[in-house]
């Protein structure tokens, strides 16, 4: 009898974390689902977007989950697939979403992405120095960027190595790779398995505050320009789903969310509204490095 | 067989220009020895995370080995027709992981994606496999009554009870494999143990990450106890009750996946085709096939000496007990260990290269392989006065176990193929990386197109290897795919 | 005047690719009782095969090899020669559930051939002896007016030998059948055709034979 009953439960508990399309497909209509591009330790995104789930859930009124995804592709088909109906998206990620969910809006910006930058990494034995221009000598050693569809750790970058160093990463340098997130790539460079690496400020700078970082094996040698990057993008028929109004009372949490516990999930000072077009240049910027196909 | 084994030396020789061998020391000892102690010092996660991982493996493994086993069953009944050979060659050319990326698309991220995942590949094993039992099994009966064992009747009484025992042991040791097809799907976002182990390697918390390793190795060394076919129904009725084979079925995701999304960018767009391939062919494929190919031939020969260097340390013809237990052991763990890991943790240590992909792929393939042929040698009575030692290995063991040898190591060199598709992430641009980054960059029409190139060449490889087998006379084991 | 059942006219017997005999020139009519002698690799089971082959349908075939299926039961081989008279369906049906009539039909077969204890008994579990017992029960089975076999009889004791032969006379029409036993040869076959060196040496009836002109066949030439 034990046996059976919990069974029942790790059933019902396995279905709950696994069958998102499932229970969209069981529960009522106002189940409201989200999910945020894993670009940093994963284990912790959990409990660090459960407090955004929760904040959401009092602020409008409907149960809200959040949905943990594997990777950044995993978070734009989980938004294809309307398993998702709000996302926390990188820029490009973002772009891809809008692009294959017709409808679909950017609606609110952390206050840092209006002006986001990468930094440029190199393990001490480089002896590459910290400087304001682009470091040249980066050319012929072995680099990482982060995930292949992340804006800071992989589009932007490869956008000024391009243009500073007049070729194609997979020629520019030794050896080319994929971390796939962030904090890999600042493991990986911090253990001399690649020389050099990209990755997102906030990350790093998060990082670095939190003492986790060994300064005599790895520093920051080049801040690139900025660009916008992480967004809010919800799905199209919101309010058609959750009744009227629905999208604008979800923006305004975003843009009234002021706890310091709930911004420092992101880590970000504040959120700004946010539109698709202030995502142009980095679809563009997509197009021209073939990461992205011409709009048809 | 001195002579293909010559070929496939020489043939490794010719790769081993084109592969990047460089080895950069740089400070791996400090993660070395937080693996090591992460190894030593498994830490427990939590009860409810592991026995959520724990059943969601065997669930997705159960289901997805019986449908295997129900398709594959299906097809080997015509497995005599060139077509049903192609169709079930094709559902396992194309690894477990991309048939889920590839569901995942149409499906979410839904039971039913992880189940079909397994049950597709795993079925055009099984066709193969059952289909070369029927082929194989004795024909004395058939000829005796003077029926063809294509009938109903003649089937069910002169090929089925002859080979329903090798196709039962082949199943249950392909359950085994399943156990592990079914905890690395968990790298792409399935509950099971690869999910939590993934998540926690990728963050160096390689004491969580130990804990998971070791329930995986556990669970597949324990099988024999619990798995009895008796059980099996039981099981399958549990995990079906665990884990309901179900999706959300989204009409118009399916028909804007099947008439948008897979077809070339350049046909959407009324652009022109030819340019479009050609430029995937010199930008992606014919780099991809390059190095898939070499990295598979030099993992093949690597996998080749580590397993003629490690199987007498595991043979009872060799050392004392006491090296065995070490030498088994650690075979459980190689054999246990996702590939995937294995290079990550390689990368860590040599740098970005082709090392780590190739010694991830031959640690692991050689330690299967070794492990059979030292099986193998337990079937073996040498004289009593034989010679010890190396004098032992060269004369009396090496000959006989040769044959052996080469037959399962060409049987895993059509897997080692397709497993250096999940190797891409080491920066190693096989098909499989690019096959990843046409997901990543959500264009499936490009994802389709190096996909067919996959699937072509692990046909083609598949074929090869039948023909290098028929050609020396390996007779099928089943236990060694 | 009797038909002509089987018939070889200047016919070369090969097995495969491998020619066993020169041209042989054969007639054997239905009704008859023909026992086929000769030195082991004469061709003797080559000249059965290509005779069965002549009527497929109509001749019980008792093989040397026995050419069972190990893991399936005395009932279900021996069943087996009956499988083109029934459905599909129904033969699926009587191998997971062998039917009470089926079994009752077989179990009366195997009385005289000493196999009555082992009805359901796998066939991989059987003697030598018990296994060539269910390839010649399997033939009974078939209930056709021919039978052709290749040493039924030959691993089992005089007595048993006697027997079966006799039951296979009773129950065939015509019966071929290649027998090492002279002696057993004389006793129940009508006609006997000896095999020497690629060649018919011998045939005639039984009648105007004596044994030692058929041991002459097992000498060098």
């Amino acid at each position: 009898m034990l046996f059976s009953h919990a069974l029942r439960r790790f059933g019902q508990a396995l279905v709950t974390s696994l069958s998102f399309g499932l229970l969209a497909f069981q529960a009522t209509a106002a189940e409201f689902t989200f999910t945020a591009i894993p670009d940093q330790d994963e284990s912790s995104l959990q409990q660090r977007f459960g407090k955004v789930a929760q904040y959401l859930e009092k602020t409008l009124g409907l149960p809200v989950r959040y949905l943990p995804v594997k990777s950044y592709p995993a978070a734009v088909s989980a938004f294809r697939g309307d398993q998702i109906q709000l996302a926390w998206f990188g820029g490009l990620t973002g772009v891809q979403a809008r692009r294959l969910v017709p409808g679909s809006e950017a609606i609110a910006q952390g206050v840092e992405d209006q002006a986001f930058k990468s930094y440029f990494i190199a393990h001490r034995s480089t002896e590459l120095k910290p400087s304001d221009s682009f470091p040249e000598g980066i050319r012929g050693k072995r680099f990482t960027f982060g995930a292949k569809t992340s804006t800071s750790g992989r589009l932007m970058p490869e956008f000024y190595i391009r243009q500073h160093l007049g070729a194609a990463p997979e020629t520019a340098f030794s050896a080319l790779g994929f971390s796939g997130d962030h904090s890999r790539t600042l493991a990986l460079v911090e253990s001399g398995s690649y020389e050099v690496g990209a990755l997102n400020y906030a990350v790093w700078d998060d990082a670095l505050a939190k003492g986790q970082i060994d300064a005599t094996k790895v520093s920051v040698i080049w801040t690139s320009p900025t660009y916008p990057d992480y967004h809010w993008t919800v799905r199209g028929n919101l309010d058609e789903r959750f009744g009227a109004g629905f999208k604008e009372k979800l923006t305004k949490a975003f843009l009234d969310m002021k706890d310091p516990a709930l911004l420092q999930v992101f880590p970000r000072s504040g959120f700004i509204p946010a539109k698709n077009e202030d995502y142009t240049a980095i679809e563009e910027t997509a197009v021209a490095l073939d990461i992205m196909d011409k709009i048809e | 067989m001195r002579q293909t084994s010559l070929v496939f030396v020489l043939l490794a020789l010719v790769c081993l220009p084109f592969a990047d061998l460089s080895i950069h020391a740089a400070d791996p000892w400090l993660e070395l020895q937080r693996l090591g102690i992460g190894l030593l010092s498994p830490d427990f996660p939590g009860w409810t995370s592991v026995r959520d991982a724990l059943f969601s493996t065997l669930a997705f493994a159960l289901q997805g080995v019986a449908l295997g086993v129900a398709l594959g069953f299906l097809l080997s009944l015509g497995y005599a027709s060139v077509v049903i050979r192609l169709i079930a060659s094709f559902l396992r050319s194309i690894h477990e992981l991309f048939w889920a990326l590839l569901l995942l698309q149409v499906l979410g991220l839904s039971p039913l994606t992880g189940i079909l995942a397994l049950a597709l590949p795993y079925g055009g094993t099984f066709a193969k496999i059952y289909g070369e039992l029927y082929e194989e099994s004795d024909k004395r009966p058939r000829e005796a009554l003077g029926i063809g064992g294509g009938t109903l009747s003649g089937f069910f009484y002169t090929v089925l009870p002859l080979t329903l025992k090798p196709m039962a042991q082949y199943t249950a040791y392909r359950l085994e494999c399943g156990i592990r097809s079914s905890a690395v799907l968990g790298f792409i976002g399935l509950p099971t143990l690869g999910y939590h182990l993934e998540t926690a390697v990728r963050q160096g918390d390689y004491a969580t990450g130990a804990f998971f390793f070791y329930t995986l190795v556990v669970l597949v060394a324990t099988m024999r106890f619990w798995l009895r076919p008796v059980l099996i129904p039981v099981y399958l009725g549990l995990a079906v009750y665990y884990l309901p084979p179900i999706a959300q079925p989204d009409g118009a995701l399916l028909t804007q996946f099947l008439t948008h999304d897979i077809v070339p960018a350049p046909l959407r767009g009324g652009g022109e085709l030819m340019p479009w391939l050609a430029a995937l062919w010199q930008g992606q494929m014919l780099p991809g096939l390059q190095n898939t190919v070499v990295l598979a031939v030099l993992a093949f020969a690597a996998t080749a000496l580590i397993t003629l260097f490690s199987f007498p340390f595991s043979s009872p013809l060799f050392g004392s007990p006491r090296t065995r237990t070490v030498a088994r052991a650690l075979m459980v763990l190689l054999r246990s260990a996702p590939e995937y890991l294995l290079a990550f943790l390689g990368l860590m240590v040599w740098g970005p290269s082709m090392v780590p992909g190739i010694l991830a792929l031959s640690l692991h393939n050689g330690a299967i392989i070794g492990t059979l042929v030292s099986r193998y040698t337990r079937t073996m009575t040498l004289r009593e006065d034989a010679v010890e030692g190396l004098n032992r290995y060269l004369y009396e063991v090496l000959p006989r176990i040769y044959r052996q040898f080469l037959a399962y190591s060409l049987y895993r060199f059509e897997i080692i193929l397709r497993e250096t598709a999940i190797l891409g992430v080491l920066g190693i641009p096989t098909l499989g990386f690019f096959i990843d980054s046409a997901f990543s960059e959500m264009r499936y029409d490009r994802a389709l197109v190096l996909l067919l190139v996959t699937a072509f060449l692990n046909i083609g490889v598949d074929t090869l290897a039948r023909r290098v087998r028929l050609h020396l006379h390996l007779r099928n084991q089943p236990e060694t795919l | 005047m009797s038909a002509a059942l089987f018939t070889l006219d200047q016919l070369a017997l090969a097995y495969g690719d491998h020619r066993v005999s020169q041209p042989l020139t054969l007639q054997i009519d239905a009704g008859e009782k023909v026992a086929i002698i000769g030195r082991s690799g004469v061709g003797k089971t080559t000249l059965l095969r290509t005779l069965r082959q002549q009527h497929a349908d109509r001749v019980a075939w008792c093989p040397q090899q026995p050419g069972l299926v190990p893991p399936l039961s005395v009932f279900h081989n021996v069943f087996m020669g009956r499988l083109s008279c029934f459905p599909g369906w129904f033969n699926v049906l009587n191998l997971l559930y062998p039917l009470k009539r089926m079994r009752e039909e077989i179990q009366a077969l195997l009385s005289p051939l000493s196999l009555s204890n082992s009805l359901m008994t796998p066939v991989e579990q059987l003697s030598g002896g018990q296994q060539s017992r269910v390839n010649l029960a399997r033939a009974l089975y078939q209930g056709r007016q021919v039978f052709i076999g290749d040493e039924p009889v030959a691993s089992v004791d005089e007595v048993m030998a006697k027997n079966l032969l006799r039951e296979i006379c009773q129950r065939h029409e015509t019966v071929i059948v290649a027998l090492h036993d002279v002696e057993l040869a004389m006793q129940f076959c009508h006609r006997i055709v000896g095999l020497q060196d690629g060649k018919i040496a011998l045939d005639a009836p039984t009648h105007t034979l004596d044994a030692g002109q058929l041991i002459r066949l097992y000498q060098d030439a």
